[in-house]
C-alpha cells in the first residue's frame, strides 16, 4: 500500500472492504500504540494485549471515526482507555500502589549506572507518577500538539499544559539526581 | 547534553526511540482484524447442519431406546407427514414463495462490503 496515502483515505478504503488499507494503518501505528501502552502499563504482556485490543476496537468502530480528524489521536485515545481499564482492574484487585504493580525493575538511581542517555531518560520517565508519565509519553509521540494530547486524555488543554510543565520539572530533577549519583 | 535547558529536554524526548514491539504483535493484530479468516460455514449452513445433527441424534436415541419398532414407526410417521405436506398445493406454494424470497434477499446481501458496527470505545475516543 502506498505510503503517501493519508490515514483518512486508508480508513475510507478499509470501510469499502480493502483489508490492505487497514494493514497499512496497523503498520504505521502499532509501534507507537505499543509504546504508549508499555509506558503506561509497564508490563510487556499487558501492553501487548492493550495494543491488540485497541486495534481490534478501532477496526470494529471504524465507522465512528470522524473524517478530518487524526487517526493517530483516535487510536491513541482508544489505547489509552484500554490501558486505563487495565490500571483500574489492577487497583481493584491489588492494594499496592501502581508503581509496585509494574514489572519488577531497579529504581532510577540504580538503572542510571552504566546506562546511556536514552535509557536514563526512560528510567526517569518511568519514575514519574502515572498522570505525568502518560502526558510525557504522548508529548513524545504527538509533539507539541497540546489539543491532540488533551483529546486523547479527555482533559482540558490547560490541565495538559500544567501536567506537562510539572512532568518536565520532575524529569529535570530526576535526571539531575541521576547525574549526581553517576558522578 | 545539558538537561537543565528546556529545549534540550524536549529534544531528548523527541529523540527517544520507541519501544520495540514484541515479535508477532503486528501479525496477531492483523489476524484479529483485517486478515481475519472467514468462517468455514455461514450462519445458515451451520443452522442446517445443526438441525440435521439433531435429527440424527434423535433417531439414534429412538433406535437405542425402543429398538427397531419405534424407529421404523417414527420414520413412517415422518414420511407420512412429509408426503402429505408435499402433496398439498398450498404448502408447496408457501415453500416456493419462501425460497424465492430467500433467493431475492441473498442477491442484495450476498456480496456486501465490510460492515463495522459502532462501538462504545469509538464514541469515547471521538469525544
Amino acid at each position: 500500500m502506498n505510503a503517501e496515502i493519508e490515514d483518512g483515505n486508508l480508513v475510507a478504503l478499509t470501510l469499502r472492504g480493502n483489508a490492505e488499507a487497514f494493514a497499512t494503518l496497523v503498520e504505521r501505528y502499532d509501534r507507537a500504540v505499543y509504546h504508549l501502552a508499555y509506558r503506561t502499563l509497564h508490563d510487556v504482556e499487558e501492553a501487548r494485549d492493550a495494543t491488540q485490543e485497541a486495534f481490534f476496537k478501532a477496526f470494529r468502530s471504524l465507522r465512528t471515526f470522524k473524517p478530518g480528524s487524526k487517526f493517530s489521536t483516535w487510536i491513541f485515545a482508544i489505547a489509552y482507555h484500554a490501558c486505563c481499564d487495565r490500571l483500574n482492574r489492577r487497583k481493584r484487585y491489588a492494594s499496592e500502589e501502581l508503581p509496585e504493580r509494574a514489572d519488577p525493575a531497579p529504581g532510577p538511581e540504580q538503572q542510571a549506572i552504566a546506562l546511556d542517555q536514552a535509557a536514563r531518560l526512560r528510567a526517569a520517565i518511568d519514575a514519574l507518577p502515572e498522570k505525568y508519565r502518560t502526558v510525557i509519553t504522548l508529548f513524545h509521540l504527538q509533539g507539541k500538539q497540546y489539543d491532540e494530547i488533551a483529546s486523547v486524555l479527555g482533559l482540558p488543554m490547560g490541565t495538559v499544559k500544567t501536567h506537562l510543565f510539572r512532568a518536565k520539572e520532575q524529569l529535570r530533577r530526576l535526571l539531575g539526581e541521576m547525574e549526581v549519583t553517576e558522578s | 547534553m545539558n538537561m537543565d535547558e528546556h529545549d534540550a529536554l524536549d529534544q531528548a524526548l523527541f529523540a527517544l526511540p520507541l519501544e520495540e514491539a514484541p515479535a508477532g504483535l503486528r501479525a496477531s493484530i492483523l489476524l484479529a482484524t483485517a486478515y481475519r479468516p472467514s468462517p468455514a460455514f455461514s450462519f445458515l449452513e451451520l443452522a442446517a447442519l445443526g438441525a440435521l445433527g439433531a435429527i440424527a441424534i434423535w433417531l439414534s436415541v429412538l433406535l437405542a431406546l425402543g429398538g427397531g419398532t419405534l424407529f421404523v414407526h417414527t420414520l413412517e410417521t415422518i414420511g407420512t407427514f412429509a408426503s402429505r405436506a408435499l402433496s398439498s398445493t398450498a404448502t408447496l406454494a408457501w415453500l416456493a414463495a419462501g425460497g424465492a424470497t430467500a433467493l431475492w434477499l441473498s442477491l442484495f446481501t450476498g456480496s456486501q462490503p465490510l460492515v463495522v458496527a459502532p462501538h462504545r470505545s469509538g464514541r469515547r475516543a471521538g469525544r
